[in-house]
């Protein structure tokens, strides 16, 4: 299978010089499908946390966006039970001049800055939303039962 | 070409499913939506219209484990049915029907779904005498 020169040239770059507090390592058997962890940012109730992720490429990468998962648990109003994410770089503010490395940037601000305006865990979402310090508690707990390193 | 990895293809089903497929024939969901392995899932059957099966509503258990989609899902029937894929238990005889036994990558959940109740409608088996409505294994 031949694999466009871009995706080298990108995962070459995430070995050889990893964005901080993130890593992603393709699978031997499929060089489009990664392995992702993303530390938890400082500040957030998500700190100290080290959350795994996947991430895939499709045949139409970069025209079209990559697909990622939290595969740990986390109480977050934008990410849902099974780790799907709402963000609108993965959607339709993706653009071709985006990289794995800024996505997974992106996913780790999204930790910072939980926007439950557009939520996708809805009742994740309400619990931000009416009693802020409460819901950031359980995002701690979560992080602590669920992301621990 | 690209090979969407299990849990990507999946996820792809998922909504697929939670939309709704065709005629609503046939559906799907996963048992658990919190199942972040999204292992075990629900179908339905409606049974098709003029054969024995018609107005009857099959419940299934499906099974997509590890080697899903490489491997084909393991399917068993909840309620109980008599077709000649269906084992006494209720497990769904993977070599007896096409779609189970020529397993390609490609294929899905739908497909399997889709192909079993066309074959309660085939010739031999639309009017198979049935076990009464409801009953389950």
């Amino acid at each position: 299978m031949s694999l466009p020169k871009r995706i080298l040239k990108e995962t070459e770059r995430l070995r050889n010089d990893p964005a901080p507090g993130i890593t992603a390592v393709p699978h031997e058997d499929n060089v489009r499908y990664f392995d992702v962890t993303v530390e938890g940012p400082d500040g957030s109730p998500f700190a100290g946390g080290n959350f795994h992720l996947e991430l895939f490429l499709p045949e139409e990468y970069p025209m079209a966006p990559p697909k990622v998962r939290f595969l740990t648990k986390i109480y977050h109003p934008n990410i849902d039970k099974l780790g799907r994410i709402c963000l609108d770089i993965l959607k339709d503010k993706w653009s071709p001049a985006l990289q794995i490395r800024t996505v997974l940037l992106s996913v780790q601000a999204l930790l910072s800055s939980p926007n439950p305006d557009d939520p996708l865990a809805t009742d994740v979402a309400k619990h931000y939303k009416e009693d802020l310090p409460g819901a950031q508690e359980i995002s701690r707990e979560w992080t602590e039962k669920f992301a621990a390193k | 070409m690209a090979v969407v990895p299990r849990n990507f293809r999946l996820l792809e089903e998922l909504e697929k499913g939670e939309k709704g497929i065709g005629d609503g024939s046939c559906s799907y969901g996963l048992e658990d939506s919190d199942d972040i392995t999204m292992s075990y899932w629900n179908g339905t059957i409606i049974g098709p219209g003029h054969t024995v099966h018609e107005n009857r509503i099959y419940s299934l258990k499906i099974h997509c484990d590890e080697a899903y989609p490489d491997s084909p899902p393991r399917i068993s029937f909840v309620s109980r049915v008599n077709l000649p894929f269906v084992a006494a238990n209720g497990q769904v005889e993977a070599g007896k029907i096409g779609v189970l036994a020529h397993w390609r990558r490609n294929y899905t959940i739908e497909n399997v779904l889709v192909e079993m109740r066309k074959e309660m409608a085939s010739p031999n088996n639309r009017k198979l005498p049935q076990p009464s409505e409801g009953s389950t294994y």
